[in-house]
């Protein structure tokens, strides 16, 4: 990512670059992460480090990828810092979506709620690909069927 | 009681069993919970930028105002974010496990109990964090299990991450986390999150798998046929 983009970053979350000034460099964020329980090496505090020194970040770094919001960074972090959304700010400005997330804003936009059918629909050539049929009889056991609801006031 | 009700995409799809199962408990408990009229997506954690998602939850308090002054939300998801939009804490927004205080544990007439099975009771994240938006009932989940003679287990894992939010971006993610939460558990794995609900259930195996409020209802002798041989075989494979 280039570094007059990370201005942005900060844009969309509640942040500004001096916020991360205060990183102790404890780490404890990195000993807490769920990344790591997925043999992924990363270091959450690096990555703030990079923002506050405006150093590239590149998308291919475990923790973008996949940092699944769980929060224990945060829970574990000395100043509260909210890691996870400046992961999914970061997600934002490099443009990493699934076909699902597509798909999940697309059923945003026609009826204002998320209509899980269509979203499966949209995103099938990714199901296929990424083998979610197999799933599939299962998920049925529990999805309701149901006609979207359009919000009006959207 | 009458709570405004946020009930969330997925309850209305592939979580609509906890959607009938929270309608049916406050039923039972004789409050009323009527949906916020016209309500939208929160746009759970799809959006990396914070004014856009807050603004679709600001939306739907716009709807409940006037009409509402509690409003009862179960997906954690739509619960944190309506908590954080709602900035000058102009609603009471509360997750239905802080409503299942004392006194309604205490309110259970039980026609089925729980002995000799065993229940690992599976928070996840969001209801347990962040700080600020975390429940205060911790603890709810063991506690009824315990009080109706069931034993819990799975402790330590019961607020580490299933990786629900990863299932449709990168699958072996939730795959990895879910069988790590399976593996340090035992017995039947009780949720309230429906994107728990869908990771576990997706790599289960033959566990079982069910919402807090199904638990319920059955020691209230609700939804009996239907529940029994989910709840009393699951919890017991794992005791033989």
């Amino acid at each position: 990512m280039k570094n007059n983009d990370q201005s942005r970053v900060f844009d969309l979350t509640d942040y500004k670059r001096q916020d991360f000034s205060v990183c102790l460099g404890c780490k404890i964020c990195a000993s807490v992460c769920t990344v790591n329980d997925l043999s992924e090496n990363t270091n959450p505090q690096d990555i703030l480090q990079k923002l506050f020194l405006g150093k590239d970040i590149p998308a291919d770094e475990p923790l973008v990828r996949y940092c699944t919001g769980c929060y224990r960074c945060t829970g574990a972090c000395p100043w509260n810092i909210r890691i996870p959304e400046v992961i999914r700010a970061l997600r934002e400005e490099l443009a990493i979506e699934s076909p699902f997330e597509k798909a999940f804003k697309g059923s945003l936009s026609i009826w204002g709620r998320v209509y899980e059918p269509y979203v499966l629909l949209m995103a099938i050539p990714f199901l296929l690909k990424g083998g979610y049929m197999k799933h599939m009889t299962r998920w049925m056991e529990y999805m309701g069927i149901h006609l979207p609801h359009k919000v009006k006031r959207a | 009681m009458n709570y405004g009700y946020y009930p969330g995409c997925s309850l209305t799809g592939s979580a609509n069993k906890l959607d009938k199962g929270i309608r049916q408990v406050f039923a039972k408990q004789g409050h009323t919970l009527k949906e916020i009229p016209d309500w939208n997506c929160c746009g759970a954690f799809e959006f990396g930028d914070r004014k856009e998602l807050s603004e679709f939850s600001k939306k739907n308090l716009e709807k409940a105002r006037g009409l509402f002054s509690e409003i009862v939300a179960p997906c954690p998801a739509c619960y944190k974010n309506l908590r954080e939009a709602d900035e000058q804490n102009e609603f009471a927004v509360t997750h239905p496990l802080d409503l299942f205080d004392d006194a309604f544990i205490g309110s259970i007439k039980p026609v089925h109990d729980l002995k000799g099975q065993v229940f690992t009771p599976y928070y996840g994240c969001i209801l347990l964090r962040p700080k600020e938006t975390a429940i205060k009932r911790t603890t709810v989940m063991e506690e009824v299990i315990t009080r109706f003679g069931g034993e819990v287990a799975g402790e330590k894992v019961k607020d580490r991450c299933c990786g629900g939010n990863q299932i449709f971006i990168n699958k072996s993610v939730t795959e990895k986390l879910s069988k790590l939460v399976l593996e340090k558990s035992k017995g039947t794995i009780v949720v309230f999150c429906p994107l728990c609900h869908m990771a576990m259930k997706t790599f289960s195996g033959e566990r079982k798998v069910i919402y807090f409020t199904d638990l319920l209802l059955y020691i209230m002798g609700e939804n009996v046929p239907k529940l029994q041989s989910k709840i009393e075989r699951g919890g017991k494979e794992e005791t033989t």
